[in-house]
């Protein structure tokens, strides 16, 4: 049973620098207030980053959770 | 002594992979999310730096030893190897350190850029760097703290002694490190714990290396084209060598132990055409500039020295040249 209800999950596992952040991006720009972005990541870097850089875009982040070595799932609420 | 190489190389690749210290990050965050944390690092690394070597110079543990001066060279060197870096997902010591966390687009990335460093440098490209090295100025040093002849500095070309462009310039990148707003980000140390951490190691290398009678700093550049050399010819390891072995070694331990190792692989195989490109373009370019982003941004440029400084200039250039291709065009 997922934790949130996912309107899109986006994979950027295994992306070089900073592509997992530009995909990021990209996709929420698209998405409508509400809505739940996943992203799957593998790049310590980025796990870093994407959340400190969406929430200066506005954005909620609800949740970074490890699901695997060096594996998260990043959960983002669009607003 | 040029096991210190192996040592130096050890804590340095740790520290770059804890600390994520990227510059291909550091230069392109700036424009393309308007985030300074790892421009930060840098520096805050090179002002600490700046101050450290100069120390070290003055107490005769170290003598600076800025590269030559070649304008054509460096600006086309430096900016080839900023796009680089953007195509390879990473700066020198970046493809470097990233893979210890088995990251294989940076082994892809490192080979290119390693092998292709040694070609410019005695091999098939060498021609290239041979016909600009015309424009090659060097100065003759009468002050102690640096070798006999070096590429010149802002004080060589003031005629003032090292100590004031020196004073002058860590003040000033320290009133922009601690004078404007830092973007904040959760990670594994205090940034600027880290970057005190990386200006000793940078020190301590330069002191080390000088011992083992290399005379240079922190490089990574050249430090692949000796670890090529010896692989190609079976020519004995050196301090630099050594060091690139370190810095792997160092980055593959953290990596384990922090669960942060895991081999990485991009969906898009063409993904891997990209890296190797950016790669021979950060050979190709390194060789030309006569340093990479650690050999000139971190080494040359605390030494104030002009091609350095130029050179810094550049790799940005050419970084937010090539981010705008891939990333910011629509």
């Amino acid at each position: 049973m997922a934790k949130y209800e996912v309107t899109k999950s986006l994979d950027v596992m295994g992306e070089v620098c900073p592509v997992p952040d530009v995909e990021t991006k990209r996709a929420l720009k698209k998405m409508k207030a509400g809505e739940i972005l996943e992203v799957l990541v593998d790049y310590s870097m980025s796990k870093e980053r994407i959340p400190e850089t969406v929430q200066k875009m506005g954005h909620e982040v609800l949740e970074v959770e490890e699901v695997g070595t060096s594996e998260w799932k990043i959960y983002i609420k669009v607003k | 002594m040029v096991w210190t190489g192996l040592l130096i190389g050890l804590i340095f690749g740790a520290l770059l992979q804890r600390g994520r210290v990227c510059f291909n990050s550091a230069f392109r965050d700036v424009k393309l999310i308007k985030d300074n944390y790892v421009f930060k690092i840098g520096i805050l690394t090179v002002a600490l730096s700046m101050i450290f070597f100069h120390f070290a110079a003055q107490f005769g543990w170290i003598r600076m030893s800025p590269p030559t001066f070649n304008w054509i060279s460096t600006i086309l060197g430096a900016f080839v190897f900023g796009m680089g870096m953007v195509l390879a997902g990473g700066c020198a010591s970046g493809v470097t350190y990233r893979i210890g966390e088995g990251l294989t687009t940076a082994w892809m990335a490192a080979f290119a850029y390693g092998l292709t460093a040694f070609a410019a440098q005695r091999g098939a490209l060498s021609f290239i760097r041979n016909g600009l090295s015309s424009f090659n100025v060097t100065v003759a040093n009468e002050n102690e703290m640096y070798t006999a002849v070096t590429g010149p500095t802002l004080s060589s070309l003031l005629g003032i002694s090292p100590w004031i462009p020196a004073l002058i310039v860590a003040a000033l990148l320290l009133w922009y490190v601690f004078g404007t707003k830092t973007t904040p980000r959760k990670s594994t140390m205090d940034w600027r714990l880290l970057s005190v951490l990386l200006a000793i190691v940078a020190v301590v290398a330069y002191i080390l290396s000088f011992a083992a009678g290399r005379n240079y700093g922190l490089g990574i550049t050249g430090s692949w084209v000796a670890l090529w050399n010896s692989f190609l010819t079976g020519a004995k390891l050196n301090w630099a060598s050594l060091l690139i072995i370190g810095i792997i070694v160092g980055a593959t331990i953290t990596a384990v132990v922090n669960k942060e190792f895991k081999l990485r692989m991009p969906k898009q195989p063409s993904t891997y055409a990209k890296v190797l490109l950016g790669g021979f373009l950060m050979g190709l370019g390194a060789t030309l500039a006569g340093g990479c982003n650690i050999g000139h941004f971190l080494t040359g440029l605390p030494m104030l020295g002009i091609s350095s400084i130029l050179a810094s200039v550049f790799f940005i250039l050419g970084n937010w040249a090539m981010t705008w291709f891939l990333y910011e065009r629509e």
